[in-house]
């Protein structure tokens, strides 16, 4: 924690300055268990493109609930929520999106076929659209991800034995992928409900990994 | 009526205590306390007002509703059948009565413009116009409905039509560009100048229904993607229709028609929500026999212009994302493609309303604004299921230890609450305590009803 304090602290958007975030045509994963606070984190992310243009969610629960997105800094009128429970549809509706939206943020459900989230994958390439995938079971296939955003901890802070209550969290990610040069970086998302999420970058620099 | 805080119309008693339409709603409070205000619904309007309609189309055929409450009726070939316009207001004025339009104000003039106006004049009897630009030249710049292209003429010492219809045709163009020019024709009488342009002559869209439709929802669903063929038919020409004609066809091969205009050309979501509120107004008074077999959707009097998009609105990227978004609904239903915005509430669920994608979303049940003691503060959960999911729970004391997750149990590692919601105890719904707990697996909100824990949602 000492280090985090010194290093430098960055709003959500210079996100990319850290490590490549949502970027037109770049497949981001978000990997890790339920709970992780991933969801949020990818809500957030969906603030930027939402300037452009009208953004999906893809929600494969119909749990997502949109005051998450609202409070990261996506506007309500343009955040669009398909709830798709049907395995066999979820891939056809998730690239009707990607055909005109510039940003998709897709649950993946349990089990979906590699080769069509590598067809997703170069459909949003090919379409300039940026995808954001949360695989609700395991990690996505090799290489598919530009970045991989895996959740390494969460911490919910403000609750106590009884008193208090959550205020904030402080979410540790490792980034791999060909977004970082394929050198991993550790990162700390601090989110304390506002639309003022900051990312801590350069935590410790692992070693150099394979992309995810 | 209010809609977006704007009084939208009142009834004689309103009036009478000097509410009237275009105050804000507040300052019609305050001028008659005992207002009663009701929520503005175009489609209810449109089914009431359908009865009119068909009233007056029994008269004259060809009548074309702008709004509902508002028709236009071509008379020019009316006239002579009933033997003047007198005659002719006179008949008119009676059906209306008849069909339960009593108050209604008919105005009758040589251009929509100009009878629409006249009609917005009349009293207790309809105006005939003997002269309509006469009529024109006294009235104010303010009823070209455009406050800015006002605000300047006045600025030049233009305060009437008449004064601006003096003014050289090329020297209002000029200076004010294509609406000044609309203005200027609207002033000198000329209504508006539609110039037909070398069009395919059949761009009309029909969607045919095998079985036939006996679901509105369904067939509002149809009519968008109807609209969609339909205006981007006309997009290769530039062209957008300031009036559609909207057809249903029975099984048997009856058929009910009405026609609606625009003084402003059609988009895409004008025309759908135009065909709703007329297929709402056709179930409302009887429906298609056999339900809706035929949908067939006509462009009339094509305007010469496309669509002017305002400074960096890209048409293209629009456009896309809505036959993106249109595609995902053909493939999981209009239920499925959702939209929300913030609505007062306590517990995270209760503070979205949800609405589907492409449709207008009706006032908030709650207001988001009022303070709502008791609502859980920043940062929202993600995740909250549909319904309240049973939770297993254990306790020491009066403190949560451990909750199972799956299939294993999580020690509770800090835990806030309970915050008491009272909840909808005349719907029968009992108080509940709501508590936040934070486990190695992720963070909760779960509450307490009738000694069960219910998982409320999730901090994902």
């Amino acid at each position: 924690m000492a280090e985090a304090a010194r290093a430098e602290v960055v709003a959500l958007e210079a996100f990319p300055r850290v490590v490549p975030g949502v970027e037109p045509g770049r497949v981001l994963g978000l990997v890790g268990p339920p709970g992780s606070g991933l969801t949020r984190l990818g809500l957030a992310l969906l603030a930027g493109p939402a300037r452009r243009g009208p953004v999906a969610v893809v929600d494969v629960r119909g749990w997502l609930c949109p005051p998450a997105a609202w409070e990261a800094g996506v506007a309500p009128e343009r955040l669009v929520v398909v709830r798709c429970p049907e395995r066999s549809l979820w891939g056809r509706v998730t690239a009707a999106l990607l055909e005109g939206l510039p940003a998709v943020y897709a649950e993946v459900p349990a089990g979906a076929d590699e080769a069509l989230l590598r067809r997703l994958g170069a459909l949003a390439r090919a379409r300039r659209s940026a995808l954001l995938l949360r695989p609700l079971r395991g990690a996505l296939p090799s290489g598919l991800a530009h970045l991989n955003l895996m959740g390494e901890a969460v911490r919910w802070e403000g609750a106590g034995s009884g008193h208090g209550r959550i205020t904030g969290r402080r979410l540790t990610l490792r980034a791999a992928g060909r977004g970082v040069g394929g050198s991993e970086q550790v990162l700390e998302v601090l989110d304390d409900g506002s639309d003022a999420l900051r990312v801590v970058p350069r935590l410790a620099a692992a070693p150099a990994g394979r992309a995810v | 009526m209010v809609g977006a805080g704007m009084v939208l119309a009142v009834n004689g008693l309103a009036a009478a205590a000097g509410v009237a339409a275009g105050m804000r709603r507040r300052q019609a409070e305050a001028l008659c306390p005992a207002v009663v205000t009701l929520a503005a619904d175009p489609a209810a309007d449109a089914a009431a007002f359908e009865v009119v309609a068909t009233a007056v189309e029994d008269l004259v055929p060809r009548v074309e509703v702008a709004d509902p409450g508002l028709l236009f009726v071509p008379v020019s070939g009316a006239v002579g059948y009933y033997g003047g316009e007198v005659p002719l207001v006179a008949r008119v004025a009676a059906a209306v009565d008849e069909a339960g339009g009593q108050g209604g104000r008919l105005g009758l003039a040589d251009g929509p413009f100009a009878a629409r106006l006249a009609a917005a004049a009349a009293g207790d009897g309809p105006v005939v116009l003997a002269d309509t630009r006469a009529f024109l030249a006294s009235l104010d710049v303010a009823v070209l409905g455009r406050e800015e292209m006002a605000a300047t003429l006045r600025w030049l010492g233009v305060t009437t039509l008449g004064a601006l219809a003096a003014l050289p045709r090329e020297a209002v163009a000029s200076r004010f560009g294509l609406p000044g020019l609309e203005a200027h024709r609207l002033a000198a009488g000329e209504d508006r100048g539609v110039r037909p342009r070398s069009l395919p002559e059949d761009l009309a869209v029909e969607e045919r229904f095998d079985p036939p439709l006996r679901d509105l929802e369904q067939a509002a669903f149809a009519a968008r993607s109807l609209a969609h063929r339909l205006i981007e038919g006309l997009g290769p020409w530039g062209g957008a229709p300031h009036r559609v004609v909207v057809e249903a066809g029975s099984p048997s091969g009856e058929t009910r028609s009405r026609t609606w205009r625009s003084a402003d050309p059609f988009g895409e979501a004008e025309v759908a929500e135009r065909v709703r509120w007329q297929l709402r107004a056709w179930v409302e008074s009887g429906g298609v026999p056999g339900g809706l077999a035929v949908l067939r959707l006509a462009p009339a009097d094509r305007s010469d212009r496309g669509r002017q998009l305002s400074l960096g609105e890209d048409a293209a990227s629009e456009l896309e994302a809505t036959r993106a978004l249109a595609r995902a609904q053909a493939l999981v239903g209009p239920e499925a493609v959702l939209q929300a915005r913030p609505q007062g509430g306590r517990r995270p669920g209760e503070r979205v309303q949800w609405h589907r994608w492409g449709e207008p979303a009706a006032p908030p049940d709650r207001d988001p604004r009022a303070p709502w003691p008791g609502r859980l503060p920043g940062p929202s959960p993600a995740l909250v299921p549909p319904a309240p999911r049973p939770l297993e729970v254990e306790w020491d004391g009066g403190s949560p230890e451990r909750v199972r997750l799956g299939s294993r149990w999580e020690p509770v590692l800090a835990w806030a609450g309970p915050w008491r919601q009272t909840g909808r105890w005349w719907a029968g719904e009992g108080p509940a305590d709501c508590y936040q707990v934070v486990t190695s697996a992720g963070a909760l909100l779960f509450e307490v009803r009738d000694g069960s824990c219910y998982l409320a949602a999730v901090y994902d």
